[in-house]
């Protein structure tokens, strides 16, 4: 057995958005018992918390737990110690994507696109969302995946509830990049990723 | 009544039924509303993938700003998404000087501000708090008698905070159901994630929620589900057929918009106002037997 290094939960306090709401945890476990893919997930938030104050850095920032969070806020309501369980979720992602780790590859595949899109033209446009993230590993995964969707995109496209216009753009786009560049300068490392 | 009316991406696109049924159902309740100008997507649950947590504030801020220069009135919110995600940002600016001045300095930059004077509401608070179930009631003539519907509440339209129904055992989409004259039946996972914003890229995991959720709803009685929120009404009726391959069920269960159920009772139009051709499993003839 090791000893406990408390290199990792410092560095998770200090640069993890919500990272220091963490030192609240009291192990109960109602997180875990609460979570709707808690069995899908390689360890439990419970155990990623615990996982942070003994050090196991690799095991938490690669664990598919992370962003397998749908934030149904179950947890954080039940929470005893009322700790935002779902930011810390998310900002844990956050800060493995940017340190080079990938716990789930089509969450971040599809996150990634939707946040760029965001970015791009201020709003979500379904149709082209999904198409950017089918094409995201390249022309021959796109086909495959655009063709195992065609199904559910063409019913939807028969029920008229899929925008026919393309993308556009809100006039204040370049005002609102402004705000996000300033935001993400403001908390430090990445900037936005288009 | 007058509001401003937020209802984000989803709503003009797989959500355009929710949309299409909502502003007639307002406008026979004399609700007057207003869109915000130029607005932008919220954000919803998945940009952490990009962006930490400052910029998807600013990214609602924005839009609350716009909104306190058009007018004073609350911000009604029709999907769970937007609502919690604009909520949370005009809470958080009330609550914390230091994080509004944070904010505010990201918003100069696109030349805006925010002072935080508004309110963010769901659009359930709106219909049962300012309008009320009588009112209701009293605007439908063709009641749904006794139609066994299963109230599906999920998540984001009362978690985290509860600000107008019980986070743990809510009861106001039932009430409105028995307004309309339908039988809201009881099911435990009325509260339970049907996968939301990650279902497009872990099919597999959240297939599983949603057969459950159909499961228990069906078993408790229920003929049709009707929902608030646009990803929950997706993921309910577009992937039943997907599930019914992978888990070798038979489910064909209608999902409508507590909206579009309130058209048909409110004795409008089941295509230009209920918008039941948007449905993709049909939920016409189950209606038009229950209204007789």
């Amino acid at each position: 057995m090791g000893s406990y290094d408390p290199s990792f939960a410092k560095e998770v306090f200090e640069n993890v958005d919500f990272g220091d709401e963490i030192k609240m945890c009291m192990q109960c476990g109602v997180c875990a018992a609460s979570c709707p893919l808690s069995l899908q997930m390689d360890h439990s938030p419970r155990q990623i918390f615990t996982l942070i104050r003994a050090g196991k850095r690799e095991e938490v920032l690669g664990s598919q737990a992370i962003m397998l969070c749908t934030s149904c806020y179950t947890c954080e309501v039940r929470c005893p110690r009322k700790i935002p369980v779902i930011d810390v979720m998310h900002g844990l992602a956050n800060y493995a994507l940017k340190h080079d780790f990938v716990p789930r590859k089509d969450t971040a595949n599809f996150g990634g696109k939707f946040w760029d899109q965001i970015y791009r033209i201020g709003r979500i446009d379904e149709k082209d969302l999904s198409r950017r993230y089918f094409f995201a590993e390249g022309i021959i995964e796109g086909i495959k995946g655009l063709l195992g969707f065609s199904d559910i995109g063409l019913r939807l496209f028969l029920h008229k509830r899929i925008k026919p216009l393309p993308e556009r753009k809100i006039k204040g786009i370049i005002s609102l990049r402004k705000m996000l560049d300033k935001a993400e300068k403001m908390r430090g490392r990445g900037g936005a990723s288009v | 009544m007058k509001y401003f009316l937020y209802w984000g991406c989803s709503l003009e696109g797989s959500g355009a039924n929710y949309l299409v049924s909502l502003k007639p159902v307002l406008e026979a309740l004399e609700i007057e509303f207003e869109e915000i100008e130029d607005w932008n997507c919220c954000g919803a649950s998945l940009s952490y993938v990009g962006a930490r947590d400052l910029a998807i504030k600013v990214l609602n801020a924005r839009n609350l700003a716009l909104a306190e220069t058009q007018g004073s009135y609350d911000i009604v919110v029709p999907c769970s998404s937007c609502y919690i995600q604009m909520l949370k940002v005009s809470q958080e600016i009330q609550e914390d000087e230091g994080l509004k001045t944070q904010i505010n300095e990201c918003l100069a930059e696109g030349g805006r501000i925010y002072r935080g004077n508004l309110k963010v509401r769901h659009i359930m608070d709106v219909l049962y708090n300012d309008v009320g179930p009588d009112k209701i009631k009293a605007t439908v003539v063709k009641p749904l008698n006794g139609l066994k519907i299963a109230g599906y509440v999920g998540c984001q339209s009362v978690r985290p905070y509860g600000e107008y129904d019980s986070v743990e055992k809510p009861k106001i989409q039932d009430r409105l159901l028995e307004a309309l004259g339908a039988e809201p039946v009881p099911f435990p996972k009325k509260m339970r994630c049907c996968g939301s914003g990650l279902f497009m890229s872990e099919m597999d995991n959240c297939m599983r929620l949603v057969a459950d959720i159909l499961e228990d709803a069906i078993s408790h009685g229920a003929k049709m589900i009707s929902t608030v929120c646009p990803m929950c009404a997706m993921n309910l009726e577009v992937y039943q057929e997907r599930i019914n391959k992978a888990f070798g069920t038979e489910y064909d269960i209608p999902i409508v918009y507590l909206t579009q159920l309130m058209a048909v009772t409110f004795g409008m139009d089941l295509k230009k106002e209920a918008a039941l051709d948007y449905n993709i499993i049909p939920p016409e003839s189950i209606l038009k037997t229950a209204v007789g």
